[in-house]
Protein backbone atom coordinates (compact mmCIF):
# COMPACT_ATOMS: atom_id res chain seq x y z
CA UNK A 1 0.00 0.00 0.00
CA UNK A 2 2.67 2.51 0.64
CA UNK A 3 4.90 1.55 -1.99
CA UNK A 4 1.62 2.08 -4.44
CA UNK A 5 0.63 5.19 -2.92
CA UNK A 6 4.70 6.29 -3.31
CA UNK A 7 4.19 5.71 -6.96
CA UNK A 8 0.83 7.19 -7.14
CA UNK A 9 1.90 10.42 -5.52
CA UNK A 10 5.50 10.48 -7.70
CA UNK A 11 3.40 10.23 -10.64
CA UNK A 12 1.25 13.21 -9.77
CA UNK A 13 4.03 15.41 -8.12
CA UNK A 14 6.71 14.95 -10.07
CA UNK A 15 5.42 16.41 -13.67
CA UNK A 16 3.77 19.21 -11.49
CA UNK A 17 7.07 20.34 -10.30
CA UNK A 18 8.71 19.87 -13.97
CA UNK A 19 6.13 21.90 -15.26
CA UNK A 20 6.63 24.68 -12.47
CA UNK A 21 10.38 24.65 -12.88
CA UNK A 22 9.68 25.48 -16.45
CA UNK A 23 6.96 27.71 -16.25
CA UNK A 24 8.62 29.54 -13.03
CA UNK A 25 11.63 30.53 -15.22
CA UNK A 26 9.34 32.91 -17.60
CA UNK A 27 8.36 35.71 -17.63
CA UNK A 28 4.23 35.59 -17.19
CA UNK A 29 4.02 39.08 -18.74
CA UNK A 30 5.86 37.76 -22.08
CA UNK A 31 3.55 36.26 -24.68
CA UNK A 32 4.79 35.54 -28.01
CA UNK A 33 3.52 37.34 -30.91
CA UNK A 34 2.10 35.60 -33.70
CA UNK A 35 3.18 38.50 -35.89
CA UNK A 36 6.60 38.07 -35.16
CA UNK A 37 8.34 37.21 -38.78
CA UNK A 38 5.04 38.43 -40.28
CA UNK A 39 4.69 41.41 -42.47
CA UNK A 40 4.16 44.25 -39.54
CA UNK A 41 0.51 45.57 -40.09
CA UNK A 42 1.26 49.47 -42.10
CA UNK A 43 -1.32 52.25 -40.98
CA UNK A 44 -1.48 55.76 -41.14
CA UNK A 45 -1.72 58.08 -37.74
CA UNK A 46 -1.52 61.41 -36.77
CA UNK A 47 0.45 62.80 -34.76
CA UNK A 48 -0.27 65.47 -31.45
CA UNK A 49 0.07 68.41 -34.27
CA UNK A 50 -1.83 66.64 -36.76
CA UNK A 51 1.14 65.41 -38.87
CA UNK A 52 0.48 62.48 -40.53
CA UNK A 53 2.98 59.57 -40.40
CA UNK A 54 2.82 56.16 -42.54
CA UNK A 55 4.85 53.14 -41.49
CA UNK A 56 4.47 52.52 -45.00
CA UNK A 57 6.89 55.27 -45.61
CA UNK A 58 9.60 53.99 -43.41
CA UNK A 59 10.17 51.10 -45.96
CA UNK A 60 13.75 51.11 -46.64
CA UNK A 61 14.72 51.46 -42.97
CA UNK A 62 14.21 49.53 -40.01
CA UNK A 63 11.47 50.94 -37.58
CA UNK A 64 10.98 51.01 -33.53
CA UNK A 65 7.55 50.95 -33.03
CA UNK A 66 6.61 51.77 -29.29
CA UNK A 67 3.27 51.69 -27.69
CA UNK A 68 3.47 53.57 -24.74
CA UNK A 69 1.69 56.11 -22.17
CA UNK A 70 1.88 58.42 -19.78
CA UNK A 71 0.43 56.35 -17.06
CA UNK A 72 2.44 53.55 -17.74
CA UNK A 73 5.55 53.71 -14.95
CA UNK A 74 7.90 51.29 -17.12
CA UNK A 75 7.18 53.86 -20.23
CA UNK A 76 8.42 56.39 -18.42
CA UNK A 77 11.81 54.31 -16.99
CA UNK A 78 12.51 53.84 -20.44
CA UNK A 79 11.78 57.07 -21.73
CA UNK A 80 15.64 58.21 -21.61
CA UNK A 81 16.41 54.61 -23.40
CA UNK A 82 14.14 55.52 -26.61
CA UNK A 83 15.62 58.88 -26.18
CA UNK A 84 19.12 58.00 -26.63
CA UNK A 85 18.60 55.42 -29.45
CA UNK A 86 16.65 57.59 -31.49
CA UNK A 87 19.59 59.99 -31.15
CA UNK A 88 22.58 57.23 -31.91
CA UNK A 89 20.21 55.14 -35.09
CA UNK A 90 19.05 58.61 -35.99
CA UNK A 91 18.81 58.56 -40.27
CA UNK A 92 19.36 55.12 -40.26
CA UNK A 93 16.37 53.51 -37.64
CA UNK A 94 12.75 54.99 -37.32
CA UNK A 95 11.58 55.24 -33.60
CA UNK A 96 7.50 55.91 -33.62
CA UNK A 97 5.60 56.08 -30.39
CA UNK A 98 1.74 55.01 -30.81
CA UNK A 99 0.21 56.62 -27.30
CA UNK A 100 -2.22 53.28 -26.10
CA UNK A 101 -5.16 54.61 -24.17
CA UNK A 102 -4.30 58.01 -23.32
CA UNK A 103 -5.02 61.53 -23.47
CA UNK A 104 -3.32 64.12 -25.77
CA UNK A 105 -3.01 66.31 -23.22
CA UNK A 106 -0.73 64.81 -21.28
CA UNK A 107 1.28 63.15 -24.00
CA UNK A 108 1.79 66.80 -24.79
CA UNK A 109 2.82 67.68 -21.58
CA UNK A 110 5.23 64.75 -20.96
CA UNK A 111 6.75 65.30 -23.98
CA UNK A 112 7.35 69.31 -23.61
CA UNK A 113 9.20 68.15 -20.31
CA UNK A 114 11.29 65.08 -21.24
CA UNK A 115 11.83 65.30 -24.76
CA UNK A 116 10.46 63.08 -27.78
CA UNK A 117 12.21 60.63 -29.31
CA UNK A 118 9.66 60.44 -32.43
CA UNK A 119 6.15 60.87 -32.99
CA UNK A 120 3.36 60.08 -30.74
CA UNK A 121 0.45 59.12 -32.71
CA UNK A 122 -2.50 58.98 -31.79
CA UNK A 123 -4.41 55.46 -32.22
CA UNK A 124 -8.24 56.35 -32.46
CA UNK A 125 -10.30 53.55 -31.32
CA UNK A 126 -6.95 51.79 -30.59
CA UNK A 127 -7.38 49.57 -34.03
CA UNK A 128 -3.44 49.51 -34.27
CA UNK A 129 -2.81 48.08 -31.06
CA UNK A 130 -5.39 45.79 -31.60
CA UNK A 131 -3.64 44.92 -34.86
CA UNK A 132 -0.23 44.64 -33.18
CA UNK A 133 -2.18 42.59 -30.74
CA UNK A 134 -0.82 44.67 -27.63
CA UNK A 135 -1.68 43.50 -24.16
CA UNK A 136 -0.09 46.43 -22.31
CA UNK A 137 2.03 49.05 -22.29
CA UNK A 138 4.87 49.32 -22.89
CA UNK A 139 5.52 46.83 -25.62
CA UNK A 140 8.22 47.28 -28.51
CA UNK A 141 7.80 45.74 -31.77
CA UNK A 142 10.90 45.96 -34.16
CA UNK A 143 10.10 45.82 -37.94
CA UNK A 144 13.36 45.10 -40.48
CA UNK A 145 13.84 47.68 -43.15
CA UNK A 146 11.51 45.04 -45.46
CA UNK A 147 8.32 45.75 -43.36
CA UNK A 148 8.51 41.98 -41.31
CA UNK A 149 8.43 42.04 -37.43
CA UNK A 150 11.65 40.60 -36.41
CA UNK A 151 11.06 41.30 -32.67
CA UNK A 152 8.34 41.80 -30.00
CA UNK A 153 9.66 43.24 -26.60
CA UNK A 154 7.50 43.17 -23.87
CA UNK A 155 7.68 45.87 -21.09
CA UNK A 156 11.21 47.67 -20.78
CA UNK A 157 13.45 48.17 -23.45
CA UNK A 158 16.92 47.76 -22.39
CA UNK A 159 19.91 49.55 -24.19
CA UNK A 160 21.55 46.43 -24.29
CA UNK A 161 18.32 44.60 -26.56
CA UNK A 162 18.29 48.15 -28.38
CA UNK A 163 21.69 47.74 -29.54
CA UNK A 164 21.63 43.94 -30.04
CA UNK A 165 18.48 43.92 -31.98
CA UNK A 166 19.63 46.83 -33.92
CA UNK A 167 22.94 45.96 -34.80
CA UNK A 168 21.51 42.56 -35.95
CA UNK A 169 19.27 44.73 -38.63
CA UNK A 170 21.62 47.32 -39.07
CA UNK B 1 -16.93 84.63 -65.97
CA UNK B 2 -16.40 81.69 -67.83
CA UNK B 3 -11.89 82.14 -68.18
CA UNK B 4 -12.07 82.52 -63.72
CA UNK B 5 -14.23 78.97 -64.20
CA UNK B 6 -12.33 77.04 -66.56
CA UNK B 7 -8.94 78.54 -63.78
CA UNK B 8 -10.88 77.29 -61.00
CA UNK B 9 -11.91 73.64 -63.04
CA UNK B 10 -7.64 73.38 -63.72
CA UNK B 11 -6.63 74.21 -60.59
CA UNK B 12 -8.89 72.60 -58.04
CA UNK B 13 -7.60 68.95 -58.42
CA UNK B 14 -3.71 70.49 -58.24
CA UNK B 15 -4.64 72.00 -55.06
CA UNK B 16 -6.42 68.78 -53.98
CA UNK B 17 -3.03 66.89 -54.88
CA UNK B 18 -1.12 69.46 -52.70
CA UNK B 19 -3.00 69.40 -50.25
CA UNK B 20 -3.04 65.58 -50.11
CA UNK B 21 1.12 65.88 -50.48
CA UNK B 22 1.40 67.87 -47.50
CA UNK B 23 -1.06 65.90 -45.05
CA UNK B 24 0.38 62.77 -47.11
CA UNK B 25 -2.88 61.34 -45.81
CA UNK B 26 -3.95 59.07 -48.82
CA UNK B 27 -7.15 57.61 -46.73
CA UNK B 28 -9.01 57.37 -43.10
CA UNK B 29 -6.41 57.25 -40.05
CA UNK B 30 -6.28 54.09 -38.62
CA UNK B 31 -4.72 50.60 -40.29
CA UNK B 32 -3.81 50.83 -44.36
CA UNK B 33 -5.85 47.98 -45.44
CA UNK B 34 -8.81 45.45 -43.41
CA UNK B 35 -6.75 42.52 -41.08
CA UNK B 36 -9.70 40.55 -42.80
CA UNK B 37 -9.15 39.76 -45.97
CA UNK B 38 -11.29 36.67 -46.85
CA UNK B 39 -14.87 36.93 -47.55
CA UNK B 40 -17.35 36.91 -44.41
CA UNK B 41 -18.75 33.14 -44.02
CA UNK B 42 -21.81 34.41 -42.44
CA UNK B 43 -24.42 36.34 -42.23
CA UNK B 44 -24.58 40.28 -41.72
CA UNK B 45 -26.77 40.70 -38.39
CA UNK B 46 -28.58 43.88 -37.01
CA UNK B 47 -30.41 44.27 -33.94
CA UNK B 48 -31.08 42.18 -30.93
CA UNK B 49 -29.26 39.51 -32.59
CA UNK B 50 -25.71 41.67 -33.13
CA UNK B 51 -26.37 42.40 -29.45
CA UNK B 52 -26.21 38.93 -28.91
CA UNK B 53 -23.69 37.02 -30.82
CA UNK B 54 -21.49 40.34 -30.04
CA UNK B 55 -21.73 39.46 -26.43
CA UNK B 56 -21.06 35.57 -26.95
CA UNK B 57 -17.70 36.68 -28.70
CA UNK B 58 -16.56 38.97 -26.00
CA UNK B 59 -17.17 36.44 -23.66
CA UNK B 60 -15.04 34.10 -25.51
CA UNK B 61 -11.98 36.79 -25.43
CA UNK B 62 -9.92 37.72 -22.64
CA UNK B 63 -9.19 40.95 -21.74
CA UNK B 64 -5.39 41.80 -23.18
CA UNK B 65 -4.94 44.03 -19.77
CA UNK B 66 -7.06 42.34 -17.21
CA UNK B 67 -6.10 38.95 -15.25
CA UNK B 68 -8.92 36.53 -16.18
CA UNK B 69 -11.61 38.74 -17.29
CA UNK B 70 -13.20 38.14 -20.40
CA UNK B 71 -13.56 40.88 -22.46
CA UNK B 72 -17.46 40.99 -22.33
CA UNK B 73 -16.47 41.41 -17.96
CA UNK B 74 -14.02 44.34 -18.80
CA UNK B 75 -14.58 48.11 -18.67
CA UNK B 76 -10.85 48.82 -19.76
CA UNK B 77 -10.50 50.62 -23.15
CA UNK B 78 -9.00 47.88 -24.71
CA UNK B 79 -11.51 45.78 -23.68
CA UNK B 80 -14.01 48.55 -24.90
CA UNK B 81 -12.14 49.20 -28.39
CA UNK B 82 -12.05 44.93 -28.86
CA UNK B 83 -16.36 44.69 -28.51
CA UNK B 84 -16.35 47.48 -31.00
CA UNK B 85 -14.66 45.98 -33.54
CA UNK B 86 -16.33 42.92 -32.62
CA UNK B 87 -19.64 44.12 -33.20
CA UNK B 88 -18.43 45.87 -36.70
CA UNK B 89 -17.45 42.27 -38.17
CA UNK B 90 -20.12 40.63 -37.09
CA UNK B 91 -22.11 43.67 -38.84
CA UNK B 92 -20.37 42.71 -42.03
CA UNK B 93 -21.06 39.18 -41.82
CA UNK B 94 -18.29 38.01 -40.48
CA UNK B 95 -18.85 34.37 -38.34
CA UNK B 96 -17.82 34.27 -34.76
CA UNK B 97 -14.54 32.32 -35.53
CA UNK B 98 -13.39 34.09 -38.35
CA UNK B 99 -13.64 36.96 -35.30
CA UNK B 100 -11.92 34.86 -33.13
CA UNK B 101 -9.34 33.91 -35.73
CA UNK B 102 -9.19 37.74 -36.23
CA UNK B 103 -8.07 38.37 -33.09
CA UNK B 104 -6.21 35.21 -32.60
CA UNK B 105 -3.78 36.72 -35.18
CA UNK B 106 -2.68 39.43 -33.52
CA UNK B 107 -2.86 38.95 -29.47
CA UNK B 108 -1.89 34.82 -30.17
CA UNK B 109 -4.14 31.79 -29.05
CA UNK B 110 -3.65 33.57 -24.75
CA UNK B 111 -6.44 35.88 -26.24
CA UNK B 112 -9.19 33.12 -25.99
CA UNK B 113 -10.46 32.39 -22.84
CA UNK B 114 -10.99 28.87 -23.14
CA UNK B 115 -7.81 27.25 -25.05
CA UNK B 116 -8.67 25.10 -27.55
CA UNK B 117 -8.83 21.18 -27.05
CA UNK B 118 -5.91 20.38 -29.26
CA UNK B 119 -2.53 19.20 -28.73
CA UNK B 120 -0.43 20.45 -25.58
CA UNK B 121 -4.12 22.31 -24.64
CA UNK B 122 -5.96 18.75 -23.97
CA UNK B 123 -4.36 18.30 -21.24
CA UNK B 124 -5.71 21.22 -19.61
CA UNK B 125 -9.55 19.71 -20.60
CA UNK B 126 -8.67 16.45 -19.55
CA UNK B 127 -6.69 16.79 -16.37
CA UNK B 128 -9.51 17.67 -14.47
CA UNK B 129 -11.76 14.54 -15.84
CA UNK B 130 -8.66 12.60 -14.99
CA UNK B 131 -8.35 14.06 -11.12
CA UNK B 132 -11.59 13.40 -10.77
CA UNK B 133 -11.60 9.81 -12.19
CA UNK B 134 -8.20 9.17 -10.05
CA UNK B 135 -10.22 10.39 -6.98
CA UNK B 136 -13.28 8.17 -7.08
CA UNK B 137 -10.57 5.79 -8.10
CA UNK B 138 -9.05 6.18 -4.55
CA UNK B 139 -12.17 6.37 -2.63
CA UNK B 140 -13.25 3.10 -3.74
CA UNK B 141 -10.35 1.06 -3.25
CA UNK B 142 -10.36 2.80 0.24
CA UNK B 143 -13.40 1.59 1.12
CA UNK B 144 -13.14 -1.61 -0.17
CA UNK B 145 -9.61 -1.77 1.72
CA UNK B 146 -11.51 -0.97 4.73
CA UNK B 147 -14.57 -2.95 4.25
CA UNK B 148 -12.48 -6.05 3.83
CA UNK B 149 -10.24 -4.90 6.80
CA UNK B 150 -13.23 -4.50 8.79
CA UNK B 151 -14.75 -8.25 7.57
CA UNK B 152 -10.96 -9.81 8.52
CA UNK B 153 -11.39 -7.97 12.14
CA UNK B 154 -15.30 -9.47 13.16
CA UNK B 155 -13.86 -11.75 15.22
CA UNK B 156 -10.92 -10.17 16.94
CA UNK B 157 -12.60 -8.41 19.43
CA UNK B 158 -13.92 -11.58 20.75
CA UNK B 159 -10.49 -13.22 20.62
CA UNK B 160 -9.00 -9.66 22.23
CA UNK B 161 -12.11 -10.42 24.94
CA UNK B 162 -11.65 -13.82 25.26
CA UNK B 163 -10.01 -13.63 28.57
CA UNK B 164 -11.85 -11.50 29.82
CA UNK B 165 -15.08 -13.10 29.49
CA UNK B 166 -13.23 -16.01 31.27
CA UNK B 167 -12.84 -13.95 33.94
CA UNK B 168 -15.93 -13.11 34.10
CA UNK B 169 -17.83 -16.36 33.37
CA UNK B 170 -15.08 -17.67 36.77
CA UNK B 171 -16.37 -15.00 38.73
CA UNK B 172 -19.73 -15.42 38.44
CA UNK B 173 -19.61 -18.95 38.70
CA UNK B 174 -18.18 -18.15 42.24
Amino acid sequence: MNRTALVLGALLVVPLLLFLAVSLGKDPRAIDSPLVGKEAPTFTLEDLEGRVYQLAASRGRPVVINFWATWCQPCVVEHPVLLSGARRYAGRVDFVGVVYQDEPAAIRQFVATRGAWGPSLIDPGSRVAIAYGVYGAPETFIVNAEGTIVEKVTGLVTPQALERILGELL
Amino acid sequence: MRPIFVMLVTLMPLLAIELVAQTGASGPLGLDAPRLTEAPAGTPLTGARLDRRSAEVADRLRCPSCQALSVADSPTDSSQAIRQEIRELLAAGYSEEQVMLYFERSYGEFIRLAPKATGFNLVVWLAPILALLGGLALVIFRLRSARTGSSEKTNEPEADLAPYLERVRRESQQ
